[in-house]
This record gives structure tokens, sequence and C-alpha cells, in this order.
């Protein structure tokens, strides 16, 4: 290949790289399936990223008229093309071997369907059930009352050690509810408040929905509920759930959404404490289009 | 992309990489084979490597661009040496103000590893360079903090982690300023030295063609690695490695090995830890969050393009040995 026609590919095939990814990140952020792959608050920083390869693209797509036209772009600084030197062969293999890997993920992003993962995942990952930290409160040393006015025989209910004084504000909260509907927000703060005062949360009515998961440990009349949490990317998802105490529970399959209304109780699950829900009724339910729950750090002070 | 008259060393190991990606393939096709065509699109498996591959890359995506546009202004606009007179003369001094500018610029490792080619061109010494590469993704005041939330009860696991860190990454650029003497970095980066960027509007066009080379340089190595966590995340169940090693010893080798395998981000990674906390001790879980971030299977890949591999596996060898001894002493002495 003549330096020029190996020149022309180079930066042809970076150019349509760029703007692969470009279009890529693009469609997903407008169409909002973003969520599927990344957390809502890297989504700006998503848009960083499209702006760097709307740039780039734009630069690489100048450098390759340029390359076609046959005049060299001094200033590139290109240290590839080997300025004097013929290109030799190897150096082409490598740009196809560049632009192939970099295709693989764009192929696979544009072909295949967005889809969220649930329980197909949370085989691989281990259900977090919210069971405390073993040698925790061991110690049992300094036990404080939350802040604030409200009735004293309830602060007795919800003292704690100071670390957890926000999750005690949470439970005071959560205690003070008809039913304890398990949503979107803060599903795992909640799922540990209620783990952490499970003794003041006995016989309290609870909804909801998630996914019905299995493993191994659980009886025949039990199966989990569960939500898949995010923290940055798919990457790092982990799954959160309660177990779910029903006498037909061989009729929910794996997999499939449904809403919970129960009370809760708390059993042993594999040497741990953990609250489960004994289940009052059952409907199935459809499952959200971004099927994520996300960790909140500060959810104290939006209490 | 680098220049090809590094002798003919990158011949080969672009073959190797080609090699490589066709035999990941390969037990793909291997993989999926076992169910008819139509059944490979449906197949959740698939569908699973594919979200985790496609996911990594999209979510390091800002964060390499960063990287490479720091690494490219830096080239173009700071005079050679500038940062030798910033750095302290005195080795203890410089790898503490090196540790400590993580707390300034709170990258992560994407960002940082392109950067780090330019900084030691631009007169970063080594050692101090190998800290900040170590220990610039841990000590910052945002994996403080998710660490400190998702350990709430045990807010040492959270100072533990912080403090074997900087611990680790101190030992280690001792022990580079005292016996590394050559230059670790690949060579090929040299000859840019020889261009004058002398117009303005010339070196507008030198930043883009610098981040651009450099996007590639590190993308491949990005899009490889997460191409390699997306199979192991889809093929090797967590919750069977986890079952592995459950007695101290080998419980802290494995967490390491877990944090190496995930090449999670240094800000989510407390959270998947905390999933581990009902079976592993608290030096376990900060060996994985010590060690992951620091050296994983991404940033290694990531590195190596900088590095030379001597350099890389010393670098690798040391933080393997410093954080196995520094989780057993945390273990039997502060987190009993």
């Amino acid at each position: 290949m003549s330096k020029r026609n190996y020149e022309i590919v180079h930066q042809g095939s970076r150019a349509v790289i760029v703007t692969g990814f470009a279009c890529l990140m693009l469609v997903l952020l407008l169409s909002g399936n973003i969520l599927l792959y990344i957390a809502p608050h890297l989504i700006l920083y998503a848009w960083l990223a499209v702006i760097f390869l709307v740039a780039a693209a734009g630069f690489q797509s100048y450098l390759f008229i340029a390359a076609v036209k046959g005049s060299a772009v001094d200033c590139a600084c290109d240290g590839d093309h080997g300025h004097d030197r013929a290109p030799q062969l190897y150096s082409v293999r490598r740009s196809v071997f560049v632009f192939v890997l970099f295709a693989i993920p764009l192929l696979l992003g544009t072909l295949l369907p967005n889809s969220a993962l649930a329980g197909s995942l949370a085989q691989n990952k281990g259900m977090n059930l919210g069971a405390l930290p073993t040698g925790r409160g061991a110690a049992g040393a300094d036990l404080v009352e939350v802040d604030g006015n409200q009735d004293p025989a309830l602060k007795q209910l919800f003292k704690t050690d100071v670390y957890n004084r926000d999750y005690a504000k949470l439970g005071m909260l959560l205690y003070g509810q008809d039913v304890i509907e398990m949503k979107d927000e803060w599903f795992i703060e909640k799922q540990q408040a209620l783990n952490l005062f499970a003794d003041s949360f006995k016989g309290k009515t609870i909804r909801i929905t998630g996914f019905v998961y299995r493993e191994e440990g659980l009886s025949d009349s039990q199966f989990i509920v569960g939500r898949m949490a995010m923290t940055h990317c798919i990457a790092d998802i982990s799954p959160y759930g309660f177990i779910v105490d029903s006498p037909d529970a061989a009729q929910y399959a794996d997999d499939t959404w449904i809403t919970v209304t129960g009370t809760i109780d708390q059993t042993d699950y594999h040497g741990q404490k953990v609250v489960k829900i004994v289940i009052g009724s059952a409907e199935p339910a459809s499952p959200a289009k971004i099927p994520y729950v996300y960790p909140d750090w500060n959810f104290a002070s939006k209490l | 992309m680098h220049n090809e008259s590094a002798v003919r060393k990158p011949q080969r190991s672009y073959a190797n990489g080609l090699a490589l990606v066709c035999l990941a393939f390969i037990a793909i096709l291997y993989v999926l084979s076992d169910y008819g065509p139509g059944a490979i699109i449906a197949d959740p498996r698939l569908q699973i490597f594919k979200t985790v591959f496609v996911s990594i890359i999209l979510e390091t995506m800002p964060f390499l661009w960063i990287g490479v546009f720091l690494s490219a202004i830096l080239h173009v606009y700071v005079p050679d040496r500038l940062i030798q007179r910033m750095i302290p003369r005195n080795p203890i001094l410089g790898i503490i103000a090196a540790s400590v500018l993580g707390i300034v610029f709170p990258l992560c490792e994407c960002g940082i590893v392109p950067a780090i080619r330019r900084l030691i061109n631009k007169g970063m010494p080594v050692y101090a360079a190998s800290t900040f590469i170590l220990v610039g993704p841990i000590l910052n005041p945002l994996v403080f903090w998710s660490t400190f939330t998702a350990f709430r009860g045990r807010p040492e696991i959270a100072y533990g982690r912080m403090g074997l860190a900087f611990i680790v990454a101190l030992i280690v650029g001792l022990i580079v300023y005292r016996f590394v003497r050559s230059n670790p970095l690949r060579v090929r980066e040299n000859r840019d030295h020889e261009h004058d960027h002398s117009h303005e509007n010339n070196k507008l066009a030198a930043v883009m063609g610098h981040a651009i080379n450099e996007f590639f340089d590190m993308g491949k190595y990005i899009v490889f690695g997460a191409m390699i966590v997306g199979l192991l995340q889809t093929f090797v169940s967590q919750t069977d490695l986890a079952s592995l090693g459950q007695a101290s010893g080998s419980a802290n080798a494995l967490m390491m090995g877990l944090g190496f395998i995930l090449s999670l981000c240094s800000t989510s990674d407390a959270f998947v830890a905390q999933s581990f906390v009902t079976s592993f001790s608290g030096g376990a879980l900060i060996a994985f969050m010590v060690f992951g971030p620091m050296i994983n299977l991404k940033g290694v890949l990531m590195m190596s393009a900088v590095f030379k591999t001597k350099f890389v596996a010393l670098l690798v060898s040391l933080v393997v040995i410093l954080v196995y001894a520094g989780t057993f002493v945390l273990d039997y002495v502060f987190l009993k």
C-alpha cells in the first residue's frame, strides 16, 4: 500500500470510530437509554464526553479530507505516520487491528437491543439481604438517641450508635407510616434501616415491587423479591432484596416482577438474622423501564 | 499513534494482541455455539456481556478524554522541567506531595494514566509519578466519603483504607526512588520533542492531534480490558469466588484477586465491598478496596501502554506484597 493510501485508510478509520462513538452516546443520551448503562449522576460527564467526541470527530474528518487531497497536515504531530519512512506492513495491520477492536463495542452497542439486567445477573453477584456486619454491636457501647423533639418512647425504640443515627431517623420516619413502601428512592437505605431495627418493625405492613429471585438455602415456601442497585455502571451493580414467606411460593416464576404486600418478620438465613416479609397479597407488576435503584450517600440531609 | 522507529518490538506485541482478541472471540463463539444461531442473540449471557462491556466503555469515556486532553495540553503548553521545579527536591517530601495531589485533582486511573507520561516528560520524578498513579484513585475526598457511607457502622474501614493506601504508595515511591535508575517509559513517545509548536493556531491543532492519538493509544487498552471484565462478569460467579476462601489468609488474597478482576472505579467499589461484609473480615474488605483501584486488569493494561513491562511488573509485585502484608497487620492490630 502506498504511503498516501495508508494515510487515507488510517485517518478515515479513526474518523469513523470517533464519529461512531459520538453518535452512539448521543442516541443513548437523547433516548434516555443511557440509564441502562450508567448511573444518573454520570450523565453530565457523558455529555462532556459527547462534546469531546464531536470535536475529535470534526478534527479527525479534517485530517481525513486532507489525506484524501494529499496535503499533509503538518502540526498534527501524528507521531504515528512515520514522516519520511515508507509505511511498513505492520502499521497497516496495526491500524486495522485498532479499528476492529474499537468497532466491536460500537457494533454490539448499535446492533443488540438495550436491555435491563435483573435476575439473570443476580445469580452471579450474590443477593444482599441487609444482614448486619459480623462483629457489629457486640460491644454494645454508647448507644445514643437521635436529636429532635419526637416522642421519647419512639426515640427509645431507635437507639443506636452514633454512626447509625441517620438510619435511626429514617427508621422513625418509616415507623410512622401505615404502609412502608419500598420505592425506587432510598431502597437500600430503607432496607438497612429495617434490618438495623428489625425488632421494632416486627408486624408492620410493607409493600415492595421487584423481581423474583431464588438461590440455594431458601425453603420451598420462600423466594426473594429484589432490586438491582447501581453505583456507577453495570460493572458494579449488586442485587438487594427481602426474603418473602409464602405458602404458594412455587407459583411465582423467577425474573417476573411482582408487588408484594405483607408484614415484617425476622428469619435466620445462612447464619445471619435478616428481615423477611410474610406475604399478605401479591399481584403481577410491570418492570420499570429503568429498573435500577441508586444508593443515596446523602439521604439523611433530605429527611 | 506512536513512532514506528521504536525498533521492531511493536510488531510482535500487536500480533500477540490480535491473536488474543481472536482467541477471545473464538471462546465466545464456542460457548454460544451450543445454542443455535437464533438463540445467540436472545441468550441472556450475550446480553450481560454486551451490557457490561459497553457500560464500562461509556463510563470511562469522559474520564479518558479529560486525561488525554490534560496530557495534550501539558505537552503543548507547559514548558519542560516546569514540574520538576514545583515538586520538592527531597524524595520523601516529593512523594508526600504526589500523594496529596489526588486530593487536589480527584481523578480516577482512566484520567491519571494518560497524563502521567507527560508529567514524567515534563520533569516529574518517576518515584513521585508511581506514588501518584497508585494513591491518586484512592486518597481523595470522594472516595473517602463513599467508603465512609458504605461502612457507616465501621468508620475504621474508611480510615484503614486511606491509611493503608497512603503507606503502600509511600513505600513503593521510596523503593522506586532507591532502585529504579533507568527510564521506565516506553521509548516511542520521545520523538515528540522534535516538533516545534511555534504558531498559536498550530498549537490548538497540536492539542487536538495529540489528544486523538492518545485516545486511540489508551482507548484500545480500555476496550480490551472492558471486554475481559465483561467476559469474567458473565461467566464467573462472584458468589462462587467468594466461597472459595473464607480463612483469613486466603480471604485477603482472594479479595485482592476479585478487585483485580472486577476493575471497578474507586468511588463505586465501596458499595460492592459492602455486599461482602457478612462473609469477610475488615482486612479482606480493605484489601479489595486498596488493591483493586491500584492494580486492576484495565489499569494494568493502560499502564503497560506507558511503562515498560518490567516496570509494571515491579509495581504490581510490590503492591501485591505490601497490600497483603498491610491488611494482615490491620486485621490483627486495628480491626480485631
